[in-house]
């Protein structure tokens, strides 16, 4: 059996994950915590891919990335490939997870008493700071629950993936993908192992996100 | 420290204009909720932004409106004690206190640390989570907290509203304790009078988004500069009559068909011309009834006399509230009666007040005070 499908499946969800925390972290926070103009319309797009079908999403992101796309063009001229490679996949997780993160941590962010945010600044201490040493900490049950919730989206992506990597077995062929082309071909003894594998891994996380739900500070 | 304030901010619906001065004492803000004290304490600490006006404490300019001076909270450098007390959740008792402390070296801070700990009765509590402790216990905590990096001024917000009353009494003499031997100055927030008359050396009232009195408390006590202050200082038989004529120390004028005299206050003597209208307060625990046991009631000796009944009472266990009514025609002044007058409980026991309802009082001429109009 080829285990290239799941060893993939991981790394893209690994680097999507990061990627996520990392933009979805402070998006979350400016959701949560800012009164701005267009505030709406930025509410809307963070929640847009969580509705729209992943094959739609994904075509236009193929458009973005594509040789003729806007980002494509920068980025050929700049000697880079995206589409149909693992880093493209890893685009397509991100887009496609991050909007749980971003609404888990939202929530969380919101739920954090701004009395306490505005006690650690009569007591000397800068934005940066309050965020680090009460809202993150305080927050960070949901922030968690996202991070798992994202994670997960990342390892079952489909649609988006196929459209903007293609299904290129032993480069971009992660493992929802192959186990399409194993029912296709009708391998349905490798399909099986592999659907297992993939269901107890999310049901060991999940397991694991209960167990931290329940963890006391 | 000094401190200056003025401060202008509108809400919906809201509008805060108020300007009041602070020197080394404690400063209470009373008035009814919603008339702006947490407004002006978050002004004050740069939570807020006000619209206009300009704040200094020792010097320091921390808000200018006009030269468009703001200094961030952080850098204000006040001991905020929050309604509620925000304490963290998330952190020990000791790590709470030394939170604001990050700027010393880490042997410093926790030499101040357990310093501020044991001072406040707290270093059994030290590696407790704030939800484990009692409400006085918070408190003591918050207060800690504010204080550890030694602020120039603390603001408190509702210290004690958070607690049961036979708990907020004890510890209202407590934070009395800790404020006088910190010798810090504070501005303290507060609807109740009893806190701000125990706890503050000078009291601010405000009322709907303005300072209607600023003074020292014996004064807002005995002199509320109007009607208006007089009533949301609690004061009760707040009463109206009508000038006859006033001198420098004196006052005659007529309530209820009687003809009463105040003494005019020397500091302010008052002079309004005869036939206007008058405002002016009895404390109910000076009105003198007058023994029948003792033959008839010298009018040398007894001024300001009047006759009339009782016509209902309650009873506050160490003191009896009576509720009298003038013999006089006409409509009772408050209600269904005219005067509310307090006895302690031996004098209602010993004169027979159950059993007998028709007293003659009298009221000495220094304990009507006269109230400026507005």
């Amino acid at each position: 059996m080829d285990f290239f499908p799941l060893w993939l499946s991981l790394k893209v969800s690994v680097v999507a994950t990061i990627l996520t925390l990392a933009t979805g972290l402070p998006i979350a926070w400016v959701l949560a915590r800012k009164r701005f103009t267009g505030r709406d319309v930025a509410e809307a797009l963070v929640v847009l891919p969580l509705v729209l079908p992943p094959t739609v999403l994904g075509y236009y992101l193929l458009v973005l990335i594509g040789r003729q796309g806007v980002i494509g063009r920068v980025l050929d001229a700049a000697g880079m490939e995206l589409a149909f490679t693992w880093r493209a996949a890893v685009l397509a997780a991100w887009v496609g997870s991050s909007a749980l993160f971003i609404k888990a941590a939202q929530a969380g962010f919101e739920a954090v008493d701004r009395r306490l945010e505005q006690a650690a600044r009569t007591l000397g201490r800068s934005g940066w700071s309050v965020f680090w040493s009460i809202t993150l900490p305080l927050a960070s049950r949901a922030v968690m629950a996202g991070t798992v919730l994202a994670f997960c989206r990342a390892l079952g992506d489909f649609g988006i993936t196929l459209m903007v990597a293609g299904s290129i077995p032993g480069l971009t062929q992660t493992t929802p993908l192959a186990i399409y082309d194993l029912v296709q071909s009708n391998r349905m003894a490798e399909a099986n192992a592999l659907s297992l594998i993939a269901v107890a891994t999310v049901a060991l996380l999940l397991m694991g996100l209960g167990r931290l739900a329940r963890l006391r500070f | 420290m000094a401190l200056t304030l003025e401060v202008r901010k509108t809400l919906p619906g809201f509008t805060l204009d108020v300007s009041w001065a602070a020197g080394d004492e404690v400063v209470t803000l009373f008035g009814p909720s919603g008339a702006g004290k947490t407004l002006t304490l978050q002004c004050l600490a740069g939570l807020m932004r006000p619209d206009s006006g300009r704040i200094v404490v020792n010097g320091t300019v921390f808000f200018d409106g006009g030269r468009g001076v703001d200094v961030p909270t952080q850098e204000r450098r006040l001991g905020y004690v929050f309604q509620g007390y925000a304490l963290f959740p998330h952190l020990s008792v000791r790590d709470n206190v030394a939170y604001g402390l990050r700027r010393l070296s880490a042997s410093t801070r926790r030499h101040r640390t357990q310093e501020v700990l044991e001072r406040l009765g707290l270093a059994d509590l030290a590696s407790r989570r704030p939800q484990e402790l009692s409400g006085g216990q918070q408190q003591r905590v918050a207060l800690g907290r504010a204080l550890a990096p030694d602020p120039a001024l603390l603001l408190l917000d509702e210290p004690l509203s958070a607690l049961d009353l036979p708990l907020r009494q004890a510890l209202r003499d407590d934070l009395r304790a800790v404020l006088a031997e910190w010798r810090t100055a504070a501005v303290l927030v507060t609807h109740d009078f009893t806190e701000a008359y125990r706890l503050g050396d000078r009291i601010v009232v405000y009322e709907d988004g303005r300072v209607i009195q600023a003074a020292p408390r014996a004064e807002l006590l005995w002199q509320p500069a109007s009607e208006n202050v007089a009533r949301i200082v609690g004061i009760r038989n707040v009463l109206h009559g009508t000038v006859l004529k006033a001198t420098a120390d004196r006052i005659q004028f007529r309530w209820r068909e009687q003809l009463l005299e105040a003494v005019n206050s020397p500091t302010r003597s008052y002079l309004p011309a005869p036939e206007s209208a008058l405002a002016f307060f009895i404390r109910p625990e000076y009105v003198r009834l007058i023994r029948k046991d003792r033959g008839t009631p010298d009018p040398g000796h007894h001024m300001n006399l009047m006759s009339g009944r009782v016509v209902g009472e309650a009873d506050f266990g160490t003191t009896w509230t009576l509720y009298f009514k003038l013999d006089a025609p006409g409509g009772p002044a408050q209600g269904d009666y005219d005067l509310e007058i307090e006895v302690p409980r031996l004098v209602y026991e010993i004169l027979e007040i159950s059993r007998d309802r028709h007293w003659q009082l009298s009221i000495h001429r220094g304990s009507i005070h006269v109230l400026p109009s507005a």
